[in-house]
């Protein structure tokens, strides 16, 4: 590890000001100062009120309780879709292999907008999303890799308004939307993500 | 309380078919008279029905066990009512509309106090919420205090911003704060520019030749 | 603001140990958002940083009375998520753990920039997570959540000489890290 002049701590630990740095200090300084701005300004996943106040109603379990609790408690993290909607997903992407192509000159409804939904997915095989605005599936709509360079897209026409939704990679692995930057608690223990739909007209 | 919830299937009135229908196949069958009888209270109430069947057919296909997916309804059926009452409170008149009852069950959801909420709606007596308690949630969820971000989401708003623009007010001090901003600065430098704050760019015209409509769900059999 | 910035820390306080136990939910308001930074930058994964704030919240309320000074109740909170943290990185399991991908920005209205900038934060998080913890939380403490090195100290336990070293440490390491990254 290298170590740093140590004007560039003193700078930084506001001991003294910032004109005390040399150009190529001041790279150093601002390099990090911007990774710190990226994380402080990246938001933060949902609320976690609903379960810390239900779980302080609750009176304070035994020790021994603790432990089977812990025990209990579910480790993985990887939502597996109930087989049979499996086989749904496969039926509806064969359905959509052999529907035309969307046509040009798309008409938008006055409450109508287009919700871009991209994704970096690599090695991925499918991406769909599954949400509030089509019944959480078993149709999902699917996302495209054009270039296959992992970026998968999908252009969607929704009602405007608020809409919950996730990803399920490859048939089985639901995940949030990376881009989404909104999280909302699913009421099952984890996230969903939330997309406002704007229309294009208003 | 899955006994209790059993006996107000029995009180209840009769559901309609069409809520029933669409939880049979997509939750667990023993669950499925317990929600059609809570979503049945929840009309009978006024309540928005809508985000209550989502609910439910969200938990069925992630493969929640049927006890859980009720315990969630249960939840969001008290956070309308609750939502419900907050709207009367802060002086909407009854009874209160099931969009505005939505959009406050959101700005609960998404971690804004009860007193903040009241606020906000006394404060936009005559005009959709929505928009701003989104905006107001998305610039909390970035590290702004929730009254900072009411206070600059309101200024918005007297200065002529509505609906679905006050997306644009929160974006725009985020990119701030993207930029390298302090939270203090990126809200003074938005608020000094009121109300000319930057459009979020519409699609690309390719995009919105490219977009599919959503295949519509499948018919039951 | 209009609304006021509402009570203290320490009128909350007083008002849920003498039995007001909605009045904790404010409190929860009022630190989650900095909290669930901090612990999803330390565990890496959303899913973990929300179950080490729930569970750090409930253990905070449940020991309220033991907190010596409401007045610094914000790194007393930290303190325990610190903890929290801990014990989770001590647990996780091995293998497809997170669902985190690349981190979200706000309405992306140009895709392009918005895969840019996720980008650019997915680099920064690749190179804060090759720290050590002590110098992630370091780092964290005082660049992110914002703490003078006392206020650092109450939320750790550490002297204050310790964790300007860990500070230091922590500076050069994520610059090496970026640079080898970039």
């Amino acid at each position: 590890m290298n170590p740093i002049d140590p004007t560039i701590h003193k700078v930084l630990d506001g001991e003294i000001g910032p004109e005390a740095l040399s150009p190529a200090q001041r790279r150093d300084a601002d390099r990090l100062g911007a990774a710190a701005a990226l994380l402080a300004a990246a938001p933060v996943g949902a609320s976690v009120e609903q379960r810390v106040m239900a779980a302080i109603q609750r009176p304070a379990p035994s020790a021994g309780r603790r432990l089977v609790r812990w025990a209990l408690r579910p480790h993985a993290v990887v939502l597996r879709m109930r087989p049979v909607w499996s086989l749904a997903l496969v039926a509806s992407i064969l359905l959509l292999a052999v529907l035309p192509s969307p046509e040009a000159g798309l008409q938008l409804g006055d409450e109508e907008g287009i919700a871009q939904f991209v994704g970096r997915f690599p090695g991925a095989r499918s991406v769909h999303v599954v949400g509030s605005f089509n019944d959480w599936g078993p149709v999902s709509i699917p996302l495209e890799d054009r270039d296959h360079d992992g970026v998968w897209r999908a252009a969607v026409v929704l009602p405007e308004g608020t809409h919950e939704y996730m990803f399920v990679v490859d048939g089985e692995r639901w995940v949030v939307d990376p881009l989404a930057g909104r999280f909302v608690a699913d009421g099952f223990g984890r996230e969903n993500s939330l997309l406002i739909v704007r229309s294009l007209r208003r | 309380m899955r006994l209790a919830l059993l006996l107000l299937c029995l009180a209840a009135p009769l559901a309609g078919q069409s809520v029933r229908s669409r939880l049979e196949g997509r939750v667990p069958a023993p669950s499925v008279p317990v929600l059609d009888s809570l979503i049945a209270i929840a009309a009978a109430e006024h309540l928005p029905t809508e985000p209550l069947i989502q609910k439910a057919i969200e938990g069925g296909t992630k493969d929640v066990p049927g006890e859980r997916i009720e315990r969630a309804v249960a939840l969001d059926v008290e956070q309308l009512r609750r939502a419900q009452a907050l709207l009367v409170r802060a002086g909407d008149a009854p009874p209160v509309t099931p969009v505005e009852v939505t959009s406050v069950a959101w700005a609960l959801k998404r971690g804004l106090a009860p007193p903040m909420v009241e606020h906000v709606v006394a404060a936009l007596p005559n005009q959709p919420r929505s928009s701003a308690f989104h905006a107001i949630a998305d610039l909390v969820a970035h590290g702004f205090s929730a009254d900072s971000a009411a206070d600059l989401i309101l200024a918005a708003v007297r200065e002529g911003v509505h609906g679905l623009r006050l997306l644009d007010v929160s974006g725009a001090a985020v990119q701030e704060l993207q930029r390298g901003s302090t939270h203090a600065d990126a809200l003074a430098r938005v608020r000094a520019g009121l109300p000319n704050v930057p459009a979020t760019p519409p699609p690309a015209r390719s995009a919105v030749e490219g977009a599919r409509r959503p295949a519509a769900p499948a018919q039951k059999p | 603001m209009d609304v006021g910035e509402g009570p203290s820390d320490a009128e909350v306080v007083a008002r849920v140990l003498s039995g007001e136990r909605e009045a904790f939910g404010l409190l929860i308001r009022r630190y989650e958002p900095g909290l669930l930074r901090y612990a999803t930058r330390m565990l890496g994964s959303r899913d973990a940083a929300a179950d080490a704030v729930a569970e750090g919240l409930v253990r905070a309320y449940r020991h309220l009375a033991s907190c010596r000074d409401p007045e610094r109740l914000r790194t007393w909170l930290y303190r325990i998520v610190t903890n929290r943290c801990k014990s989770h990185m001590g647990r996780r399991p091995t293998g497809d753990v997170s669902l985190d991908d690349a981190p979200p920005i706000a309405d992306p209205g140009d895709t392009e920039a918005a895969l840019e900038r996720a980008e650019a934060l997915a680099l920064v998080e690749r190179a804060l997570m090759t720290l050590s913890p002590e110098k992630r939380e370091a780092f964290l403490l005082k660049h992110v959540e914002d703490m003078s090195y006392e206020e650092m100290a109450a939320a750790t336990g550490e002297r204050i000489p310790t964790l300007k070293m860990r500070v230091h440490r922590a500076r050069e390491a994520l610059l090496e890290a970026l640079k080898e990254y970039q």
